[in-house]
């Protein structure tokens, strides 16, 4: 079923038309501001800043996708604010003007899941882990209260959208978009308790949410031993495209997951051997997080210590 | 020994920061422009009127410190350790945590024993958002002495519980340091502060939490306090002695509203003892 597969030709017209709106007034921030890569066939990357949650741009961090079928559009994460995912749809709008069908969040924090409310009026269908709802149930007063100035004026949690599809655990979901399908996985308890990644049938690309990190530190807050398990399976993997929930893409899924596991087996082994000494959390925390130096992961001083407390709490009760 | 004392909530400040999971991907959550303020002192003002009235309370010296990080890695689970120097060591009656911002500041209240030369307390408490921590130290003969540090935070208080596998209630584990001179107790409680929401219902989550505990060295009460909801989840007690404990040590636990008491003895050598 190629039929529906985007033509470099109709890129090229839509090329056009973009040129002629550009020379439209803007609605508003220009939006051509908004960078998004096409990396595979119909696959569409719009890279997240490599910030920390506390900067300006804070809302624009994380690697937001978007999958072209015949039929319609999957989007897969959708930005830290709204703003941030009305640039993302109107950047698919520019390339399609296929429905939106789906609305695919990889995971329950903030700078994938605040865009969500840019896309209502697309009805898509919102896809989550099963354990999304009651996650974002969790969060939806503190998104308000610490992001209200993302979400539209009043803030209100009734904008943080939660997934009328859920998956479980061992039970994937095929989501036909026409000429391709998205074959979208639950995993247990690794980076959060409600980790999804999504693959493209066509070209082969997998989206890891942030199962996987690209040059910017892993962030723990779920259980590092389940993510070390994960890491595992997701190594078996053959894939042509990598996107993961940050960094950039085209790294390839072998060292990237080399790379994360590397670092997740590191803390492991030295919170462990911290509290085989008797060493206490703040001591552990002081020992395993070095000021970063050259070459470290982005983002180290601000990330490393909260994740030697997140593993000190897990392993002392091995 | 009674510890009793009523826990005064804070609603003034309270805030209830209810449905909060620390999603920072950094760790450290933006702060709301009002957090960026000096902490109010309204809380201790008034606690310190309720609790010493108008006795003086020393704030300098180097006998006592308190230290906490300035910004926490883990708003719910920040530790904050209390020391105390060689004059105060084994002179200390009482001690009392208390978090100015929190919606329940007081976090404990500690008895300790006479003559154990304690030197170091190290406590894991939620913090709800910028404020003052503060420990307050009481000899036998009545003088007072405080020391303070600010922390900023967000959320603690409202927190989900961690999301790693959880292991059974009231299961307590012991860690030693490998000097001999200091020793974990934990005890596996979801120490609720009633602050969380219940993803299912959307409803606060009751309390449920460790409000008494006693550690016991040799069949000696070392030390004994009354906890309250600012103590992080899986509420940890670590001390540091100049003289080893003796051994075996015990530790006991009651939660609120249930009263069920979880205990433990331990006698040295193996990392974990065998809990209720």
């Amino acid at each position: 079923m190629q039929h529906g597969r985007p033509t470099g030709r109709r890129w090229h017209v839509t090329g056009a038309c973009l040129g002629a709106m550009l020379i439209a007034p803007p609605l508003t921030a220009s939006p051509d501001s908004f960078e998004v890569h096409e990396i595979a066939t119909g696959v569409y990357v719009h890279p997240g800043k490599p910030l920390p949650l506390e900067a300006a741009g804070h809302d624009d961090i994380a690697n937001l996708s978007f999958v072209v079928g015949a039929r319609c559009i999957a989007v897969i994460d959708t930005g830290g604010s709204v703003r941030t995912g009305e640039a993302l749809r109107e950047a698919v709008k520019r390339r399609s003007a296929r429905p939106i069908c789906y609305v695919i969040n990889t995971h329950v924090h903030v700078d994938h899941v605040l865009g969500n409310v840019a896309f209502s009026a697309d009805r898509p269908q919102f896809v989550g882990h099963a354990g999304l709802p009651a996650a974002l149930e969790r969060s939806r007063e503190f998104f308000v209260r610490t992001y209200g100035a993302d979400l539209r004026d009043p803030p209100t949690a009734a904008q943080i959208i939660a997934p009328g599809q859920t998956v479980a655990v061992g039970t994937d979901a095929v989501l036909e978009l026409g000429g391709r399908r998205l074959i979208v996985r639950a995993w247990p308890t690794a980076h959060t308790d409600c980790d999804l990644s999504v693959y493209d049938s066509l070209t082969r690309t997998l989206f890891t949410g942030d199962l996987v990190f690209v040059q910017r530190t892993p962030v723990l807050d779920g259980s590092l031993r389940g993510w070390l398990q994960v890491l595992g399976v997701l190594a078996e993997s053959s894939v042509a495209h990598l996107v993961p929930g940050h960094g950039p893409t085209g790294s390839g899924l072998a060292p990237a997951v080399a790379a994360e596991r590397d670092y997740l087996s590191s803390l492991l082994a030295g919170v462990r051997r911290e509290i085989a000494q008797g060493r206490a959390l703040q001591e552990a925390i002081r020992d395993l997080s070095p000021a970063a130096t050259d070459g470290h992961w982005l983002l180290w001083n601000e990330t490393q210590p909260r994740n030697v407390a997140r593993a000190y709490q897990e392993l002392e009760w091995e | 020994m009674s510890v009793a004392e009523p826990r005064i909530p804070n609603r003034r400040s309270a805030a209830p920061a209810r449905a909060a999971l620390l999603l920072a991907l950094t760790g450290l959550p933006a702060l709301a422009p009002g957090d960026t303020q000096a902490p109010a002192s309204g809380a201790w003002q008034n606690m310190r009127s309720q609790l010493y009235g108008t006795r003086a309370i020393g704030e300098s010296g180097d006998q006592l410190s308190i230290e906490a990080p300035a910004s926490t890695p883990d708003p719910a689970a920040t530790p904050v350790v209390i020391r105390f120097g060689k004059e105060l060591s084994g002179h200390v009656h009482q001690v009392r945590v208390i978090i100015d911002n929190n919606p329940s500041p007081l976090v404990t209240n500690m008895i300790l024993a006479a003559g154990v030369p304690l030197d170091e307390i190290d406590l894991r408490v939620r913090i709800d958002r910028f404020t003052s921590v503060r420990a307050i130290a009481e000899m036998p003969d009545g003088r007072l002495e405080m020391r303070s540090t600010w922390v900023n935070a967000s959320g603690g208080c409202s927190s989900p519980p961690n999301a790693a596998p959880a292991g059974a209630l009231g299961e307590i584990r012991f860690h030693a340091s490998d000097d001999g001179r200091a020793v974990q107790v934990s005890v596996r409680h979801p120490n609720n502060s009633g602050f969380q929401i219940d993803p299912r219902t959307g409803d606060p989550i009751p309390p449920h939490f460790i409000s008494h505990i006693r550690l016991l060295a040799a069949g000696s009460t070392v030390l004994e306090a009354d906890t309250g909801i600012s103590i992080s989840e899986n509420p940890t007690l670590r001390i540091s002695s100049a003289r080893p404990l003796g051994t075996p040590l015990t530790f006991e636990a009651t939660d609120i509203p249930s009263q069920q008491l979880f205990t433990a003895t331990w006698t040295g050598g193996s990392m974990s003892a065998g809990s209720r």
